[in-house]
C-alpha cells in the first residue's frame, strides 16, 4: 500500500505544529521520521491515525484521497499505530488485549477465545514472534509488550505501521530483537513509519529518512547519503557536537565510599549483592549495565530511598546507610532520578516551585514565617535563564514543558545546591540531540568543579562518552571497573555477564 | 481569551479586569454556570406551575401573552430570590427616605441571613478543601462537625467564665475534637494503609451514635425536651451578634469574622507555609515528595488533623452562633454540603468562601421565594438552580464545549486537587 501525505498543515492556536508537510511512504519501506522533540512528528502521525484533523492538506492511499476522521477510519484504511506508551490493559492476557474492541463472537454473545488464540498464534508464527497468548501483560517484559501492540495492529490487517519512538523503552538487546522484527515485517510487504531521534538506529534500519524541524520537513535522505553528523545537523539546524568535550579527570579525595552493600527490592529479593566501590572528587563513575541488573536499587540505596540490608555508605567520612532521605540531601548528594516526571517533579506546580522542591529549609527560601516567595521567584527567573529552560515564564506549570526542559528543571535544581556528589540516572533518556549535548556539558562542568559524579545509563554511547571509569553491573554485582577506552565488544560481554578474567582487557 | 486578543478596546474596564485575572476563564465559567442555572430553574418554574403550563396549551393562539406571563412569573420569582438573599429594594428605598434603626435592620436582614447560613459552611468547606488539595478524600465532615460541637458544648457546660475566655476555650475544644477524629483516620492511613474514605465514613456513623448517647446523659439532656435536644449554651459561651442592638432578627455573629480569618489562614498556609507546600507536594506527587526528603506519613497526619480541626470549628460556629443547642441531627448535611462547597470553590480558599455564601444565598433566598410568590414557588427550586450551577462549575468541560470557549483546557485539568475533581 502506498501512503502519501500532501501539504498537511495543523495549527494549535498561534503555534503551527505542521506546516505544508509532504511525506510519501512506499510499500515495503521502512521510513524513518526523524526530528527533535516538538518538531511535529507526533502531530503528523496523530493526523494520519485520525486523532487530529488537519487544517489543510490531504491523505492519499494508493493515490486516492481518503478522509480519516478517527482511529477507526485509519484502521479501516490499513493504518496501525503503536504508541510510545502502550495502550494495553496490564491485568488482561495477551489474547484479551489483542481482540479488545473486535472480539470474535460465536455464537453471539459468547467470545470465541479458542479461535482468537489460534488466530493470534498463526499471526505470531507468520512473523516469527515468540509469544504466549495466555500470559498476563503486566508480567511480560517491555519488549514483549511491544510485540503484543504490533500483533494487535497486524490483527486489524494493518499494512502501514506507525511506531512512535519504539526503542525509547527497550534495552539494547531488546532493540536488536526489535530490529529483526521490523525487517521481517518489511519483507512481508508492510510499510513502516518509524519515529525516533536516535541516529544510530535510523542509519541501521531506514530505507528513507524524512527529517523534520519546527513543524516542517527540512530534508529527505537515505542512509547511504547521510551520516550521524549530517542528520544531527539537519535535525537541530546547527552543527552539533556528538562527542563530549572533556579534559582528563583530575580526581581528588575519595568522596563516596561504598563497602559491601546488599539491597533488597520490593519483593524481598536481593538485587544488589556485596557491591563496593569509591568515587573521588572531580571524576565521573559511569555505571553501565542492562536495565534491571540492580541499577535502580543501587541508586535508591545511594540516595536514601531504600535502606541497604547490609554494608556501609560513607560520604566524606560520614556514615549514611539507614538514615532518612533528608540526611542524604543535607550531606550534599544531588539526585537526578531516572523517571523525572514521577520522582523528580510535581507536574502541577510551577517551575519556580519545582526548582526548590528539596530546598524548602534552605534559609535563602525561608522567611521568619513561611516561604520566601520573592526569593523563590527570583531563583526561578535566574535558573530558567541560566539553564535555558524554554517556557513562557517561571510561573508555568512544569507539566506544560517538554521532556528536555523538564529534565533541565531537575538538573538545575540539583546543581543549585551545594553538592559533594551528583547521581544521575539515565540523564538523557528520551531527550533530543540538542538537549543531550546540553546535559552532557553540565555533567562535565560539575565534575570539573570538583564534585564527584555517578551516572547510571543503559546507553553504551553515553557511558563511554562521559565516564572516567566504567563500572559494569550484572545481576546485582559489579563485574569490573574498567577505563572508558575499553572496546564496546568487551563492555558488551561484561554487561552480558562474562567475568572480567574471561574478557581480554 | 480570544476576545481579549482581537478586540480589547470594546470590553468594559471591569470585564477586561476579569479577563486579565489569573483564572480568567473561571470567571466566565461562573457567569455562564449561573446563567445556565437560572435558565434551567426558569423552565422548571414554568413546568411546575399549573397556570403557566396551562397557558402553554394556548401558545399558538396567544404566543405573546403566553411567553410574557411565563417570563413575568419567572422574573418575579428570581426578584424575590435575590431580594430575600441580598437586599430588599423596597426596604432600601424606605431607608433612604427615612433613615431609622428599624429600616436599617430590614435592609440588612436578607444579607445577614445569607452570611449566617454560610458561616459554618465556609469553615467546613475549607477543611475539606485542605484534604482534597492533598489528595485525601475526607468524607467524615459530618462526624468531625459533631465531634467539634460536642466538645464545645462540654466546655460550655463545664466552665462559666467571661466570654473573652469562654469562647476561645470552646473554639480550641471544638478544633481539638475534629482534629482527634480526623487525625485518627490520618494515623491509620499512614501506618496501616487503611483508606481514609472508609475510616472517615464509618466515623460519621460512630459520631451520630455517640451523639445520641450523650444527648440522654444528664450533663447534656434538657429535661422534658421532646426533640431530644441538649440544654442551651449559656450567654457567656455564645458568639456575640453584630447587630443585636438593631434587631433580634439579625443573626450575623462573630463567627463570620472567624470564618474570614480561617480563609486567610488557609490561603497563607498553602501559598506561604512550608508545611502547606509539603502537603501539596505529597498530594500531587508522593514519589517526588519522597525523593525531596519529605516524610509523607507525617504529612498525611498533619493534613487530616488540620482538616478535622476546621470541621470541628465549623461545628462550634454552628452551635454557638445560631441555635445554641445540639439536636440528634446536629451537623445534618454539613459534612456533605461542605464537599459540594469545596467542589464549587474548586478547593481554593476564596472560592470556598464565595461558594458557601452562594449556598447561603440560595437557602435564604429560596425561603423568601416560596413565601412571597403568589403561586408559592417551591423552596426546592432554589436548590435546583444551586445544583445546576454546581454541576456546571464542577464539569467546566461541559460549558466550555457548549459555549465554544477557547483555551479552556487548563480549567479542566488544573483543579488543584490532584486529579480528584
Amino acid at each position: 500500500m502506498k501512503l502519501e501525505l500532501r501539504g498537511i498543515t495543523k495549527r494549535f492556536g498561534t503555534l503551527v505544529a505542521n506546516h505544508d508537510v509532504n511525506l510519501v511512504v512506499n510499500p515495503g519501506e521502512i521510513h524513518c521520521l526523524l526530528g527533535e522533540n516538538g518538531a511535529g512528528k507526533s502531530t503528523l502521525m496523530n493526523i494520519l491515525y485520525g486523532l487530529l484533523i488537519p487544517d489543510e492538506g490531504q491523505i492519499l492511499i494508493d493515490d486516492e484521497v481518503v478522509t480519516i476522521r478517527d482511529p477507526k477510519d485509519a484502521v479501516g484504511h490499513g493504518v496501525g499505530m503503536v504508541h510510545q506508551h502502550f495502550m494495553l490493559i496490564p491485568v488482561f492476557n495477551v489474547v484479551d488485549n489483542v481482540i479488545l474492541g473486535s472480539e470474535p463472537v460465536k455464537p453471539w454473545p459468547v467470545i470465541d477465545y479458542k479461535a482468537a488464540a489460534a488466530r493470534l498464534l498463526d499471526l505470531a508464527n507468520e512473523y516469527n514472534f515468540e509469544i504466549d497468548p495466555q500470559a498476563t501483560i503486566e508480567n511480560l517484559p517491555i519488549g514483549t509488550q511491544q510485540r503484543v501492540e504490533i500483533l494487535k495492529a497486524l490483527s486489524h490487517h494493518a499494512s502501514v505501521l506507525i511506531l512512535d519512538e519504539p526503542t525509547a523503552v527497550l534495552t539494547p538487546q531488546e532493540t536488536d530483537a526489535f530490529m529483526v522484527i521490523l525487517r521481517s515485517l518489511k519483507e512481508s510487504g508492510k510499510s513502516i513509519i518509524f519515529i525516533t531521534h536516535k541516529l544510530r538506529e535510523v542509519l541501521a534500519l531506514a530505507d528513507v529518512i524524512t527529517v523534520m524541524r519546527l513543524g516542517e520537513v527540512v530534508g529527505v535522505t537515505t542512509p547511504a547519503q547521510a551520516d550521524e553528523r549530517k542528520l544531527a545537523t539537519m535535525m537541530v539546524g546547527r552543527d552539533v557536537n556528538l562527542m563530549v568535550d572533556k579534559a582528563p579527570a583530575s580526581p581528588g579525595e575519595v568522596v563516596l565510599d561504598v563497602r559491601g552493600i546488599y539491597v533488597e527490592d520490593e519483593r524481598g529479593l536481593t538485587s544488589v549483592k556485596n557491591v563496593s566501590f569509591e568515587v573521588r572528587a572531580g571524576e565521573i563513575l559511569a555505571v553501565a549495565g542492562v536495565q534491571g541488573n540492580g541499577q535502580t536499587e543501587l541508586v535508591e540505596a545511594l540516595t536514601g530511598m531504600r535502606r541497604p540490608s547490609a554494608g556501609r555508605i560513607t560520604l566524606n567520612g560520614v556514615e549514611l546507610a539507614g538514615e532518612p532521605v533528608r540526611r542524604f540531601l543535607d550531606a550534599g548528594i544531588g539526585h537526578v532520578p531516572e523517571d523525572r516526571q514521577r520522582y523528580g517533579l510535581v507536574p502541577t506546580l510551577s517551575i519556580s516551585d519545582n526548582l526548590v522542591l528539596d530546598q524548602l529549609d534552605d534559609p535563602r527560601f525561608r522567611r521568619r514565617f513561611g516561604r520566601n516567595l520573592k526569593a523563590i521567584k527570583n531563583n526561578g527567573v535566574q535558573l530558567v535563564e541560566r539553564y535555558d529552560i524554554r517556557a513562557q515564564s517561571e510561573e508555568v506549570a512544569v507539566s506544560a514543558l517538554s521532556g528536555g526542559n523538564q529534565q533541565k528543571v531537575v538538573m538545575a535544581r540539583e546543581l543549585s545546591r551545594e553538592l559533594k556528589l551528583l547521581i544521575c540516572s539515565q540523564p538523557t533518556r528520551g531527550l533530543d540531540v540538542g538537549s543531550v549535548e546540553f546535559m552532557h556539558r553540565q555533567i562535565v562542568a560539575i565534575r570539573d568543579s570538583g564534585v564527584a559524579v555517578i551516572i547510571v545509563s543503559s546507553e553504551l554511547d553515553e557511558v563511554v562518552a562521559l565516564g572516567d571509569r566504567i563500572a559494569v553491573l550484572y545481576d546485582g554485582d559489579i563485574q569490573a571497573i574498567v577505563p572508558p577506552t575499553t572496546s564496546r565488544e568487551e563492555l558488551g560481554l561484561l554487561m552480558a555477564g562474562a567475568r572480567a578474567e574471561q574478557v581480554t582487557l | 481569551m480570544t476576545t481579549t486578543a482581537t478586540q480589547p478596546a470594546r470590553l468594559g474596564p471591569l470585564m477586561r479586569l476579569a479577563l486579565r485575572a489569573r483564572h480568567a476563564n473561571m470567571f466566565i465559567v461562573l457567569v455562564l454556570a449561573l446563567f445556565v442555572g437560572l435558565i434551567f430553574g426558569g423552565i422548571m418554574i414554568v413546568v411546575t406551575t399549573p397556570i403557566l403550563l396551562n397557558s402553554w396549551s394556548h401558545a399558538f393562539s396567544h404566543p405573546g401573552a403566553t411567553i410574557a406571563s411565563s417570563f413575568n412569573t419567572v422574573w418575579f420569582a428570581y426578584e424575590q430570590l435575590f431580594q430575600g438573599a441580598v437586599v430588599n429594594f423596597h426596604a432600601l428605598r424606605m431607608l433612604i427616605d427615612n433613615p431609622s434603626k428599624v429600616n436599617l435592620a430590614t435592609v440588612l436582614t436578607p444579607l445577614s441571613g445569607t452570611l449566617t447560613y454560610a458561616t459554618p459552611l465556609i469553615v467546613a468547606g475549607l477543611g475539606l478543601a485542605i484534604g482534597f488539595r492533598s489528595s485525601l478524600f475526607n468524607i467524615g465532615g459530618q462526624g468531625q462537625v459533631v465531634a467539634g460541637g460536642v466538645l464545645a458544648l462540654l466546655v460550655a457546660f463545664s466552665f462559666h467564665l467571661t466570654p473573652l475566655v469562654q469562647v476561645p476555650l470552646e473554639i480550641l475544644a471544638a478544633m481539638l475534637g475534629g482534629a482527634l477524629l480526623a487525625g485518627l483516620a490520618g494515623v491509620l492511613k499512614a501506618y496501616t494503609g487503611a483508606h481514609e474514605v472508609i475510616v472517615t465514613m464509618m466515623s460519621n456513623y460512630t459520631m451520630t451514635l455517640v451523639l445520641g448517647y450523650l444527648l440522654i446523659q444528664s450533663l447534656f439532656a434538657r429535661p422534658g425536651a421532646r426533640d431530644g435536644a441538649s440544654k442551651a449554651v449559656g450567654a457567656t459561651g455564645q458568639l456575640p451578634y453584630f447587630f443585636s442592638h438593631l434587631s433580634a432578627s439579625l443573626l450575623l455573629n462573630f463567627g463570620f469574622v472567624i470564618a474570614v480569618i480561617a480563609v486567610i489562614a488557609v490561603q497563607w498556609f498553602f501559598k506561604r507555609s512550608k508545611t502547606g507546600f509539603e502537603l501539596l507536594m505529597v498530594g500531587q506527587n508522593p514519589d517526588a515528595a519522597r525523593v525531596a526528603g519529605i516524610f509523607s506519613k507525617r504529612s498525611i497526619i498533619i493534613c487530616l488533623t488540620l482538616a478535622g480541626s476546621l470541621l470541628g470549628l465549623a461545628g462550634m460556629l454552628e452551635l454557638t452562633g445560631v441555635d445554641h443547642f445540639i439536636t440528634p441531627n446536629f451537623g445534618g448535611s454539613y459534612g456533605f454540603d461542605a464537599i459540594t462547597v469545596a467542589l464549587l470553590g474548586r478547593n481554593k480558599p476564596w472560592g470556598v468562601f464565595f461558594g458557601a455564601i452562594f449556598f447561603g444565598a440560595m437557602f435564604t433566598g429560596g425561603e423568601a421565594m416560596q413565601a412571597f410568590t403568589p403561586t408559592n414557588i417551591q423552596f426546592s427550586l432554589a436548590q435546583v438552580i444551586q445544583a445546576v450551577v454546581v454541576f456546571c462549575v464542577a464539569t467546566p468541560a461541559l460549558l466550555i464545549e457548549a459555549f465554544r470557549l477557547r483555551d479552556g483546557a487548563h480549567l479542566v485539568s488544573t483543579t488543584g486537587s490532584g486529579g480528584w475533581l
